[in-house]
């Protein structure tokens, strides 16, 4: 091991050229630890999204087979075929909750949120009102007017002019599967929540304004009337309430129910009851949340291959959102992985550079060595072991310094990756993610609802939300140094040093100790 | 016989241009040889052929009948020769006795305490221990060519070659230097050949050869 003392005599009495080499490697190493950890925040943040978002799939009603049925039957019905469609001849089935379940059983299904529908009037108590008492006066008239359907889907029904009641009740199977809980809109603030366990009763979560308003607190029982039928009362017991970010936008002004704040969550079933007895084991849709992103494909495979009827009802897959979110973290990756490779190549060149103009310096000393019948091998091993004591210290000082580097130029990419997404048209707003609940809520009252407008469709409640949202997930990256990456940086300092070692020795191999010593 | 020179011939570029000429000679253990010649005679290329630094264009060199082909020069260069330049050739970022040890440790001696011998060798040429720490380029020239000769001794290499050994140095040191290359021949039986131009010099060795006219004649036989 005579080399590995020769290095070391010669690295500590060249202290400049010693001082070079680690101040080169050390900023070579500095940007490759950078690259390294902004590529594994960006991992670990798009496994992260892959966990905390999910894809979605929503299961509803087919609404294009149902309206090409109702337009095949009503020209069938018709005998003036330019006469155009009965529009009360439409009409939709409502999702079979056994499908439902079916679907639940699948797997990579996370969560899943049964969304029913429906709109009530406030009995006793009353609901939040827009400040145009007139407007909600006549909101309210027209409502009370309101045709025969009640409901949002219509399920089953003729679509006709719908009633319209000033409260929405969101049916669900448990508050916490519903999008506007899961993505922090809406939290509760006192009580529990609605859970599986709550199917079949009147247990109620209202919002802390309508609460406040009405000085309902957990535990009171408050009344809600059929919108079509004031004489049909339901009675409701309040287990929780929650807190919305939502606020009432133009519509909500005009009608009342569309209000957030007097968004009501009850169990599915109830919803169901109210919207009456065709409505029995029934949603208007199911929002499946996949544990895995990638395996939404599979998940509408598997769906098929279990017998759902596509006919009648559709799956839509949602990933936009996720895709849209790792969107900027993959361009991170990718150019932090740019970095890497750029750096390792540069380094690996500039520092076979610099071992070949030490070499040049070292020819005599290369010669002496020859002389007294040290290997080649050896000694470029020599040198090896010299760059390796640099790169010791390199590492040191990268492992301290990168972590900063890497912050600063993660943020930098990352600012400027969120900046070119939010910027970018097919990014604003997009589709909501949150589809059912919200989705259904903006549309059933108004009667052009139904179990289709579940999942996919815009949330207008949402619109322009998701890439804020993006915004603060990309926001959270979170760059960290782990034995793993100083393990990487480790591998990465080897294999230059080493190709750098190569590089500038072919010259040592082909020197002869003559023309070194003798000319 | 120690080393023979067998029909050897030797040109750089040109065949006509030669240096020498079916040269013939052996060199025994125990005696000092100096080769005397004119610069640009060819007496180094000589000496780098005979050290294993370069190979002849005919003939063979024989290190105790063995062909240095057959042992590889490398080897010849790690286990039979030891060379000694003009320009002392020691690694200036070592301190002297590292310089030494270094050396015993690549030509594999068998010293069992390495540093100590060399210390002890390096007192007896007049190079005290204080001096022995300090980094070989502190020396002065007549040191520094004695340190290396000192390498040459204590790496057991039986056989020393030595290029102008005291082509830099004065007349008080030329002569201690020639005193230790006698005392590494007859005392320690190695074979040791100097190249020199310095006839006074050349006197000094049991055995002077010339080249001359691209032939080597035998001026002395002591």
């Amino acid at each position: 091991m005579n080399f590995i003392k020769r290095a070391f005599y010669s690295t500590k009495a060249k202290k400049g050229r010693t001082l070079l080499l680690t101040f080169v490697f050390s900023a070579i190493l500095i940007f490759i630890l950078a690259g390294l950890t902004i590529q594994s925040a960006s991992l670990k943040a798009t496994e992260n999204a892959k966990k905390s978002m999910g894809t979605t799939v929503t299961l509803s009603t087919n609404m294009e087979n149902a309206m090409k049925k109702s337009s095949s039957s009503s020209s069938d019905d018709s005998s003036d075929k330019s006469e155009r469609p009965d529009p009360g001849s439409f009409s939709i089935t409502p999702v079979d909750l056994d499908t439902v379940n079916t679907l639940a059983k699948l797997t990579n299904v996370s969560s899943y949120n049964i969304s029913s529908s429906t709109s009530v009037n406030a009995k006793s108590f009353d609901a939040i009102s827009s400040d145009d008492g007139e407007e909600d006066a006549s909101s309210n008239a027209s409502n009370k007017e309101g045709s025969s359907q009640r409901g949002p889907g219509g399920g089953g029904m003729q679509m006709m002019k719908m009633s319209s009641g000033d409260i929405t009740i969101e049916g669900t199977n448990a508050t916490d599967t519903v999008s506007n809980f899961t993505n922090g809109t809406a939290e509760i603030t006192e009580g529990v929540g609605i859970t599986e366990d709550d199917a079949n009763t009147n247990k109620a979560v209202i919002e802390t304004n309508l609460a406040e308003a009405n000085d309902i607190s957990v535990g009171d029982t408050i009344k809600v009337a059929d919108s079509e039928d004031e004489d049909t009362a339901y009675k409701l017991k309040v287990v929780g309430i929650y807190k919305t970010s939502e606020t009432a936008d133009a519509r909500s002004m005009r009608n009342a129910a569309l209000n957030p704040y007097n968004a009501i969550y009850t169990s599915y079933t109830f919803a169901n009851k109210v919207k009456g007895a065709d409505y029995k084991d029934s949603a208007d849709s199911a929002v499946y949340t996949l544990s895995d992103p990638e395996k939404m494909d599979t998940f509408v495979k598997d769906a098929k291959k279990a017998g759902l009827d596509t006919d009648t009802y559709s799956l839509r897959t949602n990933d936009q959102v996720y895709q849209q979110m790792i969107q900027p973290l993959e361009n991170v990756e990718s150019f932090a992985q740019k970095i890497v490779i750029l750096v390792s190549v540069a380094g690996t060149v500039i520092l076979a550079l610099i071992v070949i103009l030490t070499i040049r310096e070292r020819k005599y000393e290369i010669g002496v060595l020859l002389s007294l019948g040290e290997k080649r091998t050896k000694i470029i091993g020599q040198f090896f072991a010299e760059l390796l004591a640099v790169l010791v210290i390199a590492l040191v000082i990268s492992g301290v310094s990168g972590k900063f580097v890497g912050n600063i130029v993660g943020e930098q990419l990352l600012e400027q990756q969120t900046t070119t997404t939010a910027s970018s048209p097919n990014n604003q707003g997009g589709p909501g993610q949150n589809g059912g609940p919200s989705g259904n809520r903006g549309q059933a009252p108004s009667g052009q609802g139904g179990p289709g407008n579940g999942g996919g469709a815009p949330s207008f409640s949402n619109f322009g939300a998701s890439s804020a949202e993006n915004a603060k997930q990309i926001e959270d990256l979170n760059i960290t140094l782990s034995l793993k990456e100083l393990v990487e940086l480790g591998g990465f300092g080897l294999a230059i040093s080493f190709l750098a070692v190569i590089i500038a020795s072919i010259g040592v191999m082909r020197m002869q100790p003559k023309k070194i010593l003798i000319s | 016989m120690m080393l023979e020179v067998k029909d050897v011939n030797y040109w750089y570029k040109n065949i006509d241009d030669a240096l020498y000429e079916n040269v013939n000679l052996t060199f025994e253990k125990g005696k000092l040889y100096s080769i005397l010649g004119s610069s640009g005679s060819g007496k180094t290329t000589f000496l780098s052929l005979i050290a294993g630094l370069d190979v002849p264009k005919t003939g063979e060199i024989l290190y105790e009948g063995k062909s240095l082909k057959k042992i590889g020069l490398t080897n010849y260069r790690n286990q039979c020769v030891s060379i000694v330049f003009q320009s002392y050739n020691l690694l200036p970022y070592m301190s002297t006795v590292d310089n030494i040890v270094s050396a015993m440790e690549i030509t594999h001696s068998q010293s069992t305490n390495r540093k100590d011998y060399a210390l002890s060798m390096l007192e007896k040429v007049g190079i005290t221990k204080e001096m022995a720490q300090k980094n070989v380029q502190h020396l002065s020239g007549g040191q520094q060519q004695r340190v290396a000769i000192v390498r040459a001794m204590c790496c057991e290499a039986k056989l020393v070659v030595a290029d102008e050994p005291t082509g830099n140095l004065d007349e008080k040191n030329s002569l201690e230097i020639i005193r230790l290359f006698k005392e590494l021949a007859h005392e320690q039986g190695k074979c040791v050949i100097v190249i020199t131009h310095e006839r006074e010099i050349a006197k000094e060795c049991d055995i002077v050869l010339e080249l001359k006219h691209k032939k080597f004649n035998e001026l002395q036989h002591h």
